[in-house]
């Protein structure tokens, strides 16, 4: 085989390999977005259905401020201390005092990575039935962006 | 039929039986049990917005759900 020869197979070697690193690459670009794409829409039919879930278990006054200001109330079933509990995972319970002004942030939750809307359900069902219970467990927070009232 | 609907990473996972199939029942009620051993809570609607918490398996419950146990976040 003659130089030329050589370099000729070589080069047509080399362009063979890049092209086919490249097809790989592609390949594999297009699984990892697919596969992006499909745990973002699992995790919204989770969510949603989680969702429903809550708004079954809600009063319908519950279900009608969480519809409009993404958050509801609930009573503390030891003390009757008022308690808003917002759309999240963490540190989204408030406490209210008799005014409706905010004393304390409170935080516990199921555990295992659950979505907000099974996450808020625990908390109502806790609160409304085994308040201190709840709280035994809960971290609790002062830090607030400023008096609110509600 | 009921349900036992258990919160999970998938967002619940529901198992329904046959009220009066007993076979149906006892699984229920086995599942019940492991749950509620694993440190779950299990509740049922006992009104619009209004739960009860259960500590015993209820077969006439139409619907109880179970969720993990409650860690400080």
């Amino acid at each position: 085989m003659t130089a030329v020869t050589q370099q000729i197979v070589l080069a047509v070697c080399s362009f063979a390999l890049a092209l086919f690193g490249t097809l790989l690459l592609s390949a594999l670009s297009l699984v990892v977005a697919r596969s992006g794409s499909c745990s973002r829409s699992f995790r919204y039919e989770i969510e949603a259905r989680a969702l429903t879930l809550l708004k079954g278990w809600l009063s319908p006054k519950q279900r009608a401020c969480y519809e409009r200001f993404r958050y509801f109330d609930v009573t503390g079933s030891d003390t009757g201390t008022r308690y808003r509990i917002h759309h999240g995972t963490q540190t989204n319970i408030e406490e209210l005092n008799g005014t409706g002004h905010h004393v304390c942030k409170w935080c516990f939750v199921p555990d295992g990575d659950l979505v907000a809307g099974d996450v808020m359900l625990a908390q109502k069902i806790a609160l409304e039935t085994n308040e201190r219970g709840a709280l035994g467990v809960a971290h609790r927070s002062f830090v607030s962006s400023g008096p609110r009232r509600f | 039929m009921a349900t036992q609907i258990v919160m999970d990473r998938t967002g619940d996972t529901r198992h329904t039986f046959d009220i009066h199939d007993r076979a149906e029942v006892e699984k229920a009620e086995r599942r019940f049990r492991d749950l509620t051993g694993a440190g779950f809570t299990a509740a049922v609607r006992s009104g619009p917005g209004e739960q009860r918490v259960i500590r015993s398996f209820d077969p006439t419950a139409e619907e109880t759900l179970f969720y993990p146990r409650l860690v400080g976040g």
